[in-house]
């Protein structure tokens, strides 16, 4: 760990920022990125957790730092009384702000609320991830309706300190101007020219490597999956969770398409279905009444209504009482999630596909009916015959 | 001699199951053959096989067995509307096709439904019977 004990020559440079706080920074920064970016597709699901995990960790790591860090890294440094918060506000209206080594007041106060926005919105994040999706160290912990809910309020964080970096990139840029120094490159270099008398920090090389290079080596071993993965094998991050299974339901109703799980649909539709067996999408099914009672009850007792997965849940959740759809494709949540937002009109067209109904053609986990946001794969539409029907 | 104890077994599990398919079709056959129906030709199978269909559903379109099953017997077919693969046909390529009756009856029920827009009949149904299993 090397200790420079300070350059002391005016209008010379001098390090401000500490090598942990600087990672911090940058790292921060990306794996806000990812998360911000991928949080609209529920296909990048694994990434935006990934994002999530190292924005917490990395949050637990400057708590800590802001006890431990060098001097412009500790909290108290920072943490500016509001008089002159106020001041320091004034004279920036009047463009002439005094300038600060570390982070000035107002900076200052923005920093803490971001830092407590990340807080916040990677714990509500991790609330969702167990309630909803029924993964992470919460998983059997908060019910799906928590789950639901927390959703709303880790949205609003994440909007909110989107404004906060909005903000704090204004400050940034106003403080740059009028100091006529680059602020991004001192946070990249660590280093500030200073006219007075300045020594500097303590750069911790040490801590500062193993940070960084922590934060890569966990990212190699989270996304190792995808590396290897090949087309007949391809990786699936998460175990899938067993919903119910009936072998004759799996037989009778899996000959001609994908079995298609009970939870996909309310109890009322699958009872209207199996009572309209002689016209079922244009086929006939004619099932005998002993197979036809089996399956029927299988299907009532798993249905969309008990709520026992994610697709259960939200399918359910937008069927008006009155209606009663045949179709897991023409149900409103159904018809949301595979608008042309997210999937291609190409994809619709092409021999690979062929159905909307072909839900195993772009759902790893079909035949589960568990539909986990991770085993989600768009197929690949190679050559340009096979985008064409025949 | 493990290698032709393992051959052997191979060969009476093969013929064994040969021997079901054999009369699983008979026995059909029979069946229909008591309903008034007689010599079954593989010739008419296969040409009722080819035979389109209109489609009640769309003008523009025929249906034929082949429609799902495909042209080739002993490759795999593939629904045409929902897009599952369905295996090969040919009992040579596929040695639990045409080994249940009620499977069998099952699934002409529902297949001339769909493509004859009826029922078939028990001439119809051997003759198929018949084309297949010669495949
Ligand atoms: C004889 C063939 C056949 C069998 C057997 C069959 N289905 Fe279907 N099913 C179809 C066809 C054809 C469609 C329409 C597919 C399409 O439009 O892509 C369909 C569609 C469906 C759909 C709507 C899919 C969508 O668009 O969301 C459901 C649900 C369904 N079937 C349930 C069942 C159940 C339950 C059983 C077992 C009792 C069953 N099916 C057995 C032929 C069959
Ligand atoms: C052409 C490919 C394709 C087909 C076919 C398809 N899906 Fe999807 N599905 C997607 C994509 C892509 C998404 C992701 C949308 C997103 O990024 O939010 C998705 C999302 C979903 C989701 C939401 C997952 C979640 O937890 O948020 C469910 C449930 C789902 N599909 C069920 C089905 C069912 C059931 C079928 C068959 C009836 C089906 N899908 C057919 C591509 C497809
Ligand atoms: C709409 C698609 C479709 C069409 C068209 C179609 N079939 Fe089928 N057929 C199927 C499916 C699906 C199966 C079940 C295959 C399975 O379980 O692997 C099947 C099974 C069969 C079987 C049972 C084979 C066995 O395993 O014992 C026979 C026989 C059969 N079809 C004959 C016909 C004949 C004859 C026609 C034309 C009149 C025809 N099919 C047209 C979809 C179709």
């Amino acid at each position: 760990m090397s200790t420079s004990n300070g350059n002391v020559r005016s209008g010379s440079s001098t390090l401000v920022w500490d090598l942990p706080t600087r990672v911090f920074h940058w790292v921060l920064v990306v794996s806000f990125a990812i998360a911000w970016l991928t949080s609209e597709n529920d296909r990048f699901m694994y990434a935006h957790v990934y994002g999530g995990y190292v924005l917490f960790c990395l949050l637990m790591f400057r708590l800590v730092w802001g006890v431990y860090g060098s001097r412009h890294a500790r909290f108290h440094s920072f943490a500016h009384d509001w008089s002159s918060v106020t001041e320091y506000l004034k004279a920036l209206l009047n463009g002439q702000a005094e300038r600060y080594i570390g982070h000035n007041p107002a900076g200052g106060w923005a920093i803490f609320l971001m830092l407590l926005l990340c807080v916040l919105a990677s714990i509500s994040g991790l609330i969702v991830l167990g309630g909803e999706e029924g993964h992470g160290p919460f998983k059997h912990l908060i019910a799906y309706d928590i789950g639901e809910n927390a959703k709303e309020i880790h949205e609003f964080l994440a909007n909110a300190m989107i404004a906060m970096v909005g903000l704090h990139l204004a400050g940034v840029v106003v403080e740059s101007v009028i100091h006529k120094e680059n602020l991004i490159w001192a946070m990249l270099s660590g280093r500030k020219t200073v006219e007075k008398e300045e020594p500097s920090v303590r750069a911790f090389h040490i801590i500062g490597a193993v940070l960084l290079i922590t934060v890569l080596g966990t990212a190699g071993y989270y996304f190792r999956g995808y590396v290897v993965e090949s087309d007949a094998v391809p990786f699936k991050p998460y175990r899938n969770v067993k919903l119910a299974d009936n072998t004759t339901w799996r037989k009778e109703c899996g000959e001609c398409h994908l079995a298609f799980h009970p939870s996909l649909l309310p109890a009322r539709s699958w009872e209207l279905m199996m009572k309209q067996q002689s016209d079922h999408f244009g086929d006939a099914l004619e099932l005998d009444p002993e197979t036809t009672n089996e399956i029927t009850q299988f299907l009532v007792e798993n249905s969309a209504d008990k709520g026992t997965s994610e697709p259960a849940h939200k399918i359910n959740a937008r069927i008006k009482p009155d209606e009663t759809p045949l179709r897991v494709t023409e149900t409103r949540y159904w018809k949301r999630k595979h608008s042309a937002e997210f999937v291609d009109e190409v994809y619709w067209k092409s021999e690979k596909v062929k159905s909307k109904a072909n839900c195993g053609a772009c759902h790893l986990d079909a035949n589960t009916g568990w539909f986990e946001d991770s085993d989600m794969r768009l197929p690949k539409l190679s050559t340009k015959s096979e985008e064409t029907p025949r | 001699m493990n290698v032709t104890r393992k051959m052997f077994l191979g060969l009476t599990i093969f013929a064994a199951a040969a021997a079901v398919q054999a009369n699983v079709v008979d026995d059909v056959l029979k069946g229909y053959e008591a309903q008034g129906a007689k010599n079954f030709s593989a010739a008419n199978g296969e040409k009722m096989w080819m035979t389109d269909h209109p489609d009640p559903d769309d003008a523009s379109k025929v249906r034929n067995c082949s429609t799902c099953h495909g042209k080739d017997l002993r490759a795999k077919g593939k629904h045409v509307k929902s897009g599952k693969e369905i295996d090969p046909l040919a009992p040579s390529a596929n040695k639990e096709r045409l080994t249940d009756p009620k499977f069998i009856e099952k699934w002409f029920t529902r297949n001339c439904k769909w493509v004859l827009n009826r029922e078939c009949t028990p001439q119809e149904k051997g003759d198929f019977l018949s084309y297949l299993r010669s495949k």
